[in-house]
Formats: structure tokens, C-alpha cells, sequence
């Protein structure tokens, strides 16, 4: 165990109460590391967030977010949601946006002696993520690649220590998809932690360092190598599962060998 | 002193108070109503209130007490059916139906002042008296403070819901507050510039601002402004052509939003020509 771990997980169970979303889960996030969020659509990566952020209680174990309960936390994290989740965006420019995000909990309107302070926290947040030329164009001209960046400068200005991303390659294309990786890695380096959820982990394995991968009611952490094997994806799911390692990319399937022959085709 | 002939008669200098204040706080509540794409909610709300109004004459209560009650019950109930805006488009709209049905039979039932039902629906700006000045200018205040006090948040939550809510801004509270805020603004407008006229005031003067602008503190400048400008044209029009205030407040921003459509789509040819 790490001294300065931001996330530390033991044994959590989360989900309604006769349901569970997981159960038993344990994991630990450090500052400045990459998680990928594997498992299928269903399988609680957005329930996941939503404990780390205290918005769900645990119904049991105990999860210690930067050294307390998760809801003191929250400043400190930011959450970015998938584009398709953003409904009404469209009427303003880039930098409108991403500025509506900084200080937002405060009530009131912004006073005119913070402005510059506003501005560098913009600029500094669209230049992380490589956006400065979206910053005077219009949400409606942009293409969701463009938006995402957009989403993640907007996480970017209150400067969080743990940043969730929620689907982000959804309905990118690959070029827009290894933008968004590349982005996400760039803010590991500027030490703050990522938590990447993604139902494919083949786009994020060049940069990742943990696997958390959560299937069946069941989550295990641990290096891509330990969660995506046979060994461990078979427990998760509680069936036969087969993981194909080709060209560094890894493939999952369900089954037993021979089954496998004859789906291995895809 | 100088001064224009039509300020000489109180009604007139009535009605121009009166849609100066219902101008500025209707337009920049609305300019938060364009962004949350809840311009459906605020006809609504506009529309419910004439239930209200006239359900109260048929018990012989005041007209604007009916009126505000039936508002700020809707809104409430708005807030607190459907979260997403599909589902909240189609109870908003049984909403209104429901209270429009409740309407007609009112005015049914009290056939004695067709009149008065008329006047809600429509407006009057000049009929209006020094004590609806006073309720006017203390409701404008209490909405644009509301608005000044939400601001921040508010923009956020209207932008990315679930962001505001991972970092603990109570997004529905806001949500229910912007609803009463927008109640309170229709229920004080109604009177003025009639039921069915709000959009003119509240959706208008914003959605052509938010043509022209994509910026925040911009667009609510050019909201107020426009707002300001189709109100006093539209008095002063009616004034020298002899024609119902509300018409002509209607019309005007009619054409400064089709005005902002063909200008936004002149330049968008032009980008991509």
C-alpha cells in the first residue's frame, strides 16, 4: 500500500438495496497514475463514479477518497460526462463553456477583480487539452472529438487532483479516439490522476498502469496483464473466457478453445 | 420640460414603466429559458396563469392572486415531474392543457366578465395603476436578484447537469428555483402584456441575442437591450398608428428574430462558401 494513494478502495459494495452493482471490490489510485474502467455496458462503471463521488452510499466496506469520505472530496474531482449526455451547449463559443465551470459552486455573479485570475484558469485548461483554436468557435460547428476536448478543458479549470472520464471514446473515430488518450496522458503528467472508462481496452493500453475491470457484479484491479487473461476474465464473468494477445492488441471471447475457432474469425 | 407627447397622460407613463421593468427581468430570465431549452415550459407558464387569473374572479378573489398561485403551482409541479426534457415536454404540455381546459370552463362559468379573461390573454398595458406598478417593480427586483444570486450556478447546471451535480451543486434545488423565478417573472407579465404575447418578451429578445452571440455577459447585454428596444418601439408604435400595444411589441420581435435567423444563416454560407 501507497502512503499517498488518492483513492483507497477495501472491499466496497455498491448498488440498490436488494441489487449490487459490485460487490467486494478493492483497488487504490495514486496521484498522476492512468486506470482504465473496463466491462461491459451495464457492468457499474457509472455507479463506480458515482461512489467515488459520494453521490451513492456504500452498502458496504470502506472507500477513502484524498484522506476522507468521498462527498468532502468532490471539489477535488471532476467528473466529465459523455457528449451525448450535454443537451444544450450548442449556442456558445469554446471559452464560454469551459469558464461556465470555474468557481460554479459559488453563488452569485462573478466579481470583476477575479476576471484575470478566470481568464489564466481558461487559457491554461484549453491549452492542456490543445483547443485554443476551438475557443472562439460555436459547440454546433464542432465535431464530438472537438466537444470531448471542450469537456475535459471544463474539468480542467478548477484544477482537480482526479479527473473521471465517462465514455469518452464513444462515437469517436480512431483518429479523434488517440487524441483524446493522448490528452487524458498528458494530464497524468501534470500529476493529476485519470480514471478512463472505456468498454475497449485496446485504445488506452499504451498508457495505462492499472486495469479495473468490472464484469458480473464482480471487480478486480491489477496490471493489464494480471486482469486481461484468461485466469482472471474468467472468474469475473463466471464462464469460460479466452483472451487472444495479437499485434499488442488484446481480444476477448467467450468459450472454451473450440468455440473459439469458431468465432475467432471477427 | 421636454418630453415626448405621448409621456404626457399617466396611462401612458404607466405602461412605460410597467414594460421597461417586465422587459429587462422577462428578457434575462428568458435568456437562461433559451439556454435551458425550456421555452415550451415558459408558454406554458404563461398560459397556466390565465387559469388562475380567471378561476379567482369566478370566487370573487383578486385576479393576480389566482394568477401567481396557479404559476408558481405549476412550476413546482414542473420541477418535480420528469427530469430529462423529453419526458418533461410532453407532462409540461398535459400540464397546460389541463389548466387551459380549467381555464375555458371558468370563463364559461363567470360569462359576466369575457372581458377581463380577454385582457389576460392578450394584455393591456394601458390599463395599468400605480398599485401594479409597485407589484411589478418589487417582483422585477426580487427575479433579477434571484438570477444575480443563481448565476454561477446556474450557468453550469444548464450547460453540464451531471458535471454541476459530480461537484456537489444541488442541480434540482437550482432547477426548482429558476422554475419559481420564471413563474414569478410570467405570473407579473401576464397582465401586462398578455398570456399568449409573453414569448414576444421572454423568448424573443434571447434567442436572437444567443444568434448573434455565443458569448455569456454578451448575450444578456444584447438580450436587455433588444428587450428594451421592441418594448418602447412597440408602445411608441402603437401610440401614433393607433394600434393594440401588444401587437405591435409582438411584431417587432417577430422581425428582430427572423432578422437574427437570416443573418445567422447569410454567415454560415459565408464560412463554408
Amino acid at each position: 500500500m501507497t502512503d499517498n494513494a488518492l483513492v483507497r478502495a477495501l472491499d466496497i459494495t455498491a448498488g440498490k438495496s436488494t441489487t449490487s452493482v459490485f460487490e467486494a471490490l478493492s483497488f487504490e489510485i495514486s496521484p498522476g497514475s492512468f486506470t482504465a474502467l473496463v466491462g461491459p455496458n451495464g457492468a457499474g462503471k457509472t455507479s463506480l463514479f458515482d461512489t467515488l463521488l459520494g453521490l451513492v452510499a456504500l452498502r458496504a466496506g470502506t472507500l477513502t477518497v484524498m484522506g476522507g469520505r468521498p462527498c468532502h472530496a468532490r471539489r477535488r474531482i471532476a467528473y466529465v460526462p459523455q457528449v451525448s449526455r450535454l443537451l444544450h451547449d450548442d449556442a456558445l463559443v469554446g471559452r464560454e463553456f469551459v469558464s461556465a465551470a470555474y468557481q460554479s459552486h459559488r453563488w452569485g455573479m462573478p466579481l470583476p477583480s477575479g476576471r484575470r485570475q478566470q481568464l489564466q484558469a481558461v487559457d491554461a485548461a484549453l491549452e492542456t487539452v490543445d483547443a485554443r483554436d476551438l475557443a472562439r468557435r460555436r459547440l454546433s460547428t464542432l465535431s464530438g472529438g472537438q466537444r470531448q476536448r471542450l469537456l475535459i478543458a471544463q474539468a480542467l479549470v478548477n484544477e482537480p487532483r482526479l479527473i473521471l472520464l465517462d465514455e469518452p471514446l464513444s462515437q469517436l473515430d480512431p483518429a479523434a479516439r488517440d487524441r483524446i488518450v493522448s490528452v487524458a496522458n498528458a494530464l497524468t503528467r501534470r500529476g493529476i490522476a485519470v480514471i478512463f472508462s472505456t468498454h475497449d481496452i485496446n485504445p488506452v493500453l499504451p498508457v495505462c498502469d492499472q486495469v479495473l475491470y468490472l464484469a458480473g457484479g464482480r471487480g478486480r484491479a491489477g496490471s493489464v496483464d494480471e486482469i486481461i487473461c484468461d485466469r482472471t476474465l474468467s472468474e469475473l464473468y463466471g464462464t469460460p473466457m479466452r483472451v487472444i494477445i495479437e499485434g499488442g492488441r488484446r481480444f476477448v471471447f467467450e468459450g472454451s478453445q473450440r468455440r473459439l475457432q469458431a468465432v475467432g474469425q471477427c | 420640460m421636454l418630453m415626448p407627447g405621448f409621456l404626457r397622460y399617466d396611462f401612458m407613463q404607466n405602461a412605460f414603466i410597467a414594460t421597461t421593468l417586465i422587459a429587462l427581468m422577462g428578457s434575462l430570465v428568458g435568456y437562461f429559458v433559451v439556454l435551458r431549452r425550456q421555452a415550451f415550459g415558459s408558454h406554458a407558464l404563461s398560459n397556466i396563469g390565465f387559469a388562475g387569473a380567471a378561476g379567482a374572479s369566478l370566487i370573487g378573489a383578486e385576479p393576480m392572486l389566482g394568477l401567481l398561485v396557479f404559476v408558481l403551482g405549476a412550476a413546482l409541479l414542473m420541477a418535480w415531474t420528469g427530469r430529462h426534457v423529453g419526458e418533461r415536454d410532453i407532462s409540461v404540455g398535459m400540464i397546460l392543457m389541463f389548466s387551459l381546459g380549467l381555464g375555458a370552463l371558468f370563463v364559461n362559468l363567470y360569462s359576466a366578465n369575457a372581458n377581463a379573461a380577454i385582457g389576460i390573454l392578450f394584455g393591456s398595458v394601458f390599463g395599468i395603476d400605480a398599485s401594479q406598478i409597485r407589484w411589478i417593480t418589487i417582483t422585477s427586483l426580487v427575479v433579477l436578484a434571484g438570477l444575480v444570486a443563481l448565476f454561477r450556478p446556474l450557468r453550469f447546471a444548464s450547460l453540464n447537469p451531471d458535471a454541476a451535480r459530480a461537484r456537489g451543486i444541488p442541480v434540482s434545488l437550482i432547477d426548482t428555483l429558476f422554475l419559481l423565478l420564471l413563474g414569478a417573472a410570467s405570473a407579473i407579465a401576464v397582465p401586462v402584456i398578455g398570456a399568449l404575447l409573453s414569448f414576444a418578451i421572454f423568448i424573443g429578445p434571447a434567442s436572437a441575442a444567443q444568434a448573434w452571440s455565443g458569448r455569456v455577459g454578451m448575450g444578456l447585454a444584447l438580450t436587455a437591450l433588444l428587450a428594451l428596444g421592441e418594448a418602447m418601439g412597440g408602445l411608441i408604435l402603437s401610440y401614433y398608428a393607433n394600434l393594440p400595444a401588444s401587437s405591435c411589441i409582438a411584431g417587432l420581435s417577430f422581425g428582430i428574430y427572423a432578422l437574427s435567423r437570416l443573418t445567422r444563416v447569410a454567415s454560415r454560407r459565408c464560412v463554408a462558401g
